[in-house]
């Protein structure tokens, strides 16, 4: 289609002196986020119309208890409820299906996923526009253990995390070590879920991830790759547990054995 | 074809040519026979001590390089607390 007779395109005609015409959609999965929502969506707000942006926030909730959805109708009373839509659902049912659940509800052409705790934090997003628009990537993911971009791109921080003390960082590169040395991945952080797709190649690769947790962000980058999508990578920094001490048991390690070998075995 | 039946088919073949070398069934060009009996048994343990030292190197510079962001961390703060002040204006609920 042309992008230029798009909707979006012909209706921000006269309105923006921009070149870019794509629409964002983030999809945001929330589970007890009552405080932190409404900051999170401040931010986004904040950084998509600095960038003149056309954008749209899918809020998919699993039941909160704590009142996330009635946070949600007044935001999107206050920004647009074209702006921020509240897909909720029944019951807590897990990530995956949170995607699949807002992908349903997207009307831009890329879509956003990232975690409303604050360890991601929005104003990376025009970066990895930027780099997705410099060189038609297909996916654009942050990593914390890089200082530059792949491919380069000239305004980018070095990453970093905030909140980890040795040993979390000792099993956070051995963690990647392993996955990288099995999987092959061509990316440094697999497991980070800050990342841009285009919105048919995250349909097309929902439909074909199996696995659960933080192994399915994995599982996406590496069935991504296999399928020959291109990616790349922009450095962000991540706060982790803004509110509270960073815990990983061994339960967690054992499970992330598992899931690479699982990976290593189907894909 | 997935990983898993693509590394060993590989590794399958790499182990075979290896064990036809070291039993003598096939012969190395260009290579004194003496010298190539006492290099070929060394090999996969050379291999094992390099991986093992590449790995120890991997993550000793991994965790070495690997950066603290404190600044993040109180602009963070900061944007929190601006984000609330704006928020409580245009009528939304924080805390």
């Amino acid at each position: 289609m042309n992008p230029f007779a798009s909707p979006v395109s012909l209706n921000m005609q006269g309105q923006y002196n921009t070149p870019n015409t794509h629409k964002y959609s983030v999809i945001l999965p929330t589970y007890n986020e009552r405080k932190n929502l409404p900051i999170i969506i401040w931010l986004l707000a904040k950084v998509l119309e600095e960038h003149q942006l056309a954008w749209e926030i899918i809020i998919v909730d699993d039941a909160s208890p704590d009142g996330t959805q009635e946070v949600a109708i007044e935001l999107a009373r206050a920004y647009g409820e074209d702006k921020i839509l509240l897909k909720p659902r029944a019951g807590k049912l897990g990530l995956g299906t949170a995607y699949i659940h807002g992908l349903d509800f997207c009307t831009g052409d890329f879509v956003i996923i990232m975690d409303a705790d604050f360890s991601h934090h929005p104003k990376f997003i025009p970066q990895f526009i930027r780099l997705q628009q410099a060189h038609n990537l297909d996916i654009v993911t942050g990593t914390r253990y890089r200082s530059t971009s792949t491919p380069y791109l000239s305004e980018t921080q070095p990453g970093g995390v905030h909140g980890w003390d040795l040993k979390r960082k000792l099993v956070s590169r051995g963690a990647n070590f392993l996955a990288a040395t099995v999987l092959n991945p061509g990316v440094s952080d697999l497991t980070g879920s800050f990342r841009l797709y285009r919105l048919p190649v995250l349909r097309h690769i929902i439909t074909l991830t199996q696995s659960r947790g933080y192994v399915f962000q994995m599982e996406m980058m590496v069935r991504a790759r296999a399928l020959g999508y291109t990616v790349g990578e922009v450095p962000i920094t991540f706060v982790d547990r803004i509110f509270g001490e960073s815990k990983l048991g061994a339960d967690e390690v054992v499970g992330y054995a598992k899931g690479v070998w699982q990976l290593f075995k189907s894909v | 074809m997935a990983r898993l039946q693509r590394v060993s088919i590989y590794s399958s073949i790499l182990i075979l040519i290896y064990l036809l070398v070291l039993f003598e069934a096939l012969p190395i060009p260009f290579i004194d026979a003496s010298v190539a009996q006492e290099i070929l048994p060394v090999i996969p343990w050379w291999l094992l001590v390099s991986f093992g030292s590449y790995s120890l190197w991997s993550l000793g510079w991994g965790v070495f390089t690997f950066r603290d962001c404190p600044e993040a961390y109180h602009e963070l703060l900061q944007e929190i607390n601006e984000a609330k002040n704006d928020l409580r204006s245009r009528a939304v609920t924080v805390d």
